[in-house]
């Protein structure tokens, strides 16, 4: 039928595994933010919700790498880390939706890699905690590979959400697409810390204007110069090639020092 | 220096329970079983974050396997930020 919900959302594990640390006020906007985001999606009636994610050398490693990964599962399973605070549960997987992406993709020439088995992490579990907390709705992970250079471009990761996109609006069933990841932060490296707010407010500018000429003119080493977890931004652009023509609003925006990370969270109008 | 090799076996004490407890209790068994000078080994075993960051190891492998240790954020980025000896 259409795509009928899009947002964004950050998943810095002290989101939901040291909230306190934040202050207070920063809390209440990412918490209320989310809330708002959850109630949209509640709204929408999804049957299918697919999610551009990213990834903490859970599944894949350098043994082994796919620039972008689609999930075909009929299950998942997280969080994998003990210390989350995130109830472990099963994820029922869109198979289905994620076979019609694979096809829909190689008959473009398009070859994205694929996995019959994925494990969640803070950066999927975290956004599915918020958004679809009884964790009901069927999804499709797409893990971008943001760790492991060369990581596939903004303009790659623009023309596969476009792809995506298509086979949203023809799948005859209310779809929502999610990103999550980001914004500036650099984790485990030495500017572990530094938010680059100003990187962060020229991006969700961007991504609020539906300006798909500057998001795809990005370089990876633009996005990492804002810390090596920015390039999780790459979700952000393959949602913006799914949407196509779309506006969106900066639900919350925190730089959170004490979770070391510029916290984005967007809701998105777009034509369905 | 086999940085691969050294990664994969810092993602093994991370994630599996079984490797990370011989780490803990039998550690110089477990690192003669893989592919490392012996630079490595001792870099290692006595985890020496600093020496581990500058020798490549990504952060994200580095700074879960400091946490095994309840090594603090501030501990943490004082060693990888400090110039290797």
């Amino acid at each position: 039928m259409s795509i009928a919900y899009a947002a964004a959302i950050s998943h810095a594990p002290g989101y939901v595994a040291w909230v306190e640390a934040a202050p207070p006020e920063q809390k209440d906007a990412l918490y209320s933010g989310a809330e708002r985001l959850r109630g949209e999606l509640a709204a929408a009636e999804l049957d299918e919700l697919i999610l551009f994610t990213s990834e903490h050398w859970t599944n894949f490693f350098l043994d082994h790498v796919s620039p972008i990964c689609v999930g075909r599962a009929d299950a998942y399973s997280g969080p994998v880390e003990p210390w989350l605070k995130i109830e472990r549960k099963t994820i029922p997987g869109a198979s289905e939706l994620a076979e019609e992406i694979l096809a829909a993709a190689y008959a473009q020439d398009v070859q994205p890699g694929f996995a019959q088995e994925l494990a969640f992490d803070h950066g999927t579990m975290i956004p599915l905690s918020f958004l679809t907390p009884a964790m009901d709705v069927p999804v499709v992970p797409i893990i971008v590979n943001t760790l492991a250079p060369p990581q596939p471009s903004p303009e790659s990761c623009y023309r596969f959400g476009q792809i995506v996109g298509e086979v949203a609006r023809k799948r005859g069933k209310r779809v929502g697409i999610v990103a999550t990841g980001g914004m500036s932060h650099d984790p485990g490296e030495r500017n572990h810390g530094f938010i680059d707010e100003a990187f962060d407010h020229r991006f969700l500018e961007q991504m609020a204007a539906g300006d798909a000429e500057a998001l795809r003119r990005y370089s990876v080493a633009d996005l990492g110069a804002a810390g090596a977890g920015a390039i999780e931004l790459l979700g952000w652009i393959a949602l913006a090639g799914a949407l196509g023509s779309f506006s969106g609003e900066v639900v919350a925006y925190e730089a959170v020092k004490p979770w070391a990370t510029g916290m984005g969270l967007m809701r998105f109008d777009f034509a369905a | 220096m086999t940085l691969y090799a050294l990664q994969k076996l810092i993602r093994e004490i991370n994630r599996d329970p079984a490797v990370r407890t011989r780490f803990f209790e039998k550690t110089d068994e477990l690192l003669a079983e893989h592919d490392l000078d012996a630079e490595e080994r001792r870099v290692l075993a006595a985890r020496d974050y600093r020496k581990l960051y500058a020798l490549g190891v990504h952060g994200l492998l580095l700074r879960p396997f400091s946490i095994l240790h309840q090594v603090s954020e501030p501990d943490y980025l004082e060693a990888i930020r400090g110039e290797p000896e």
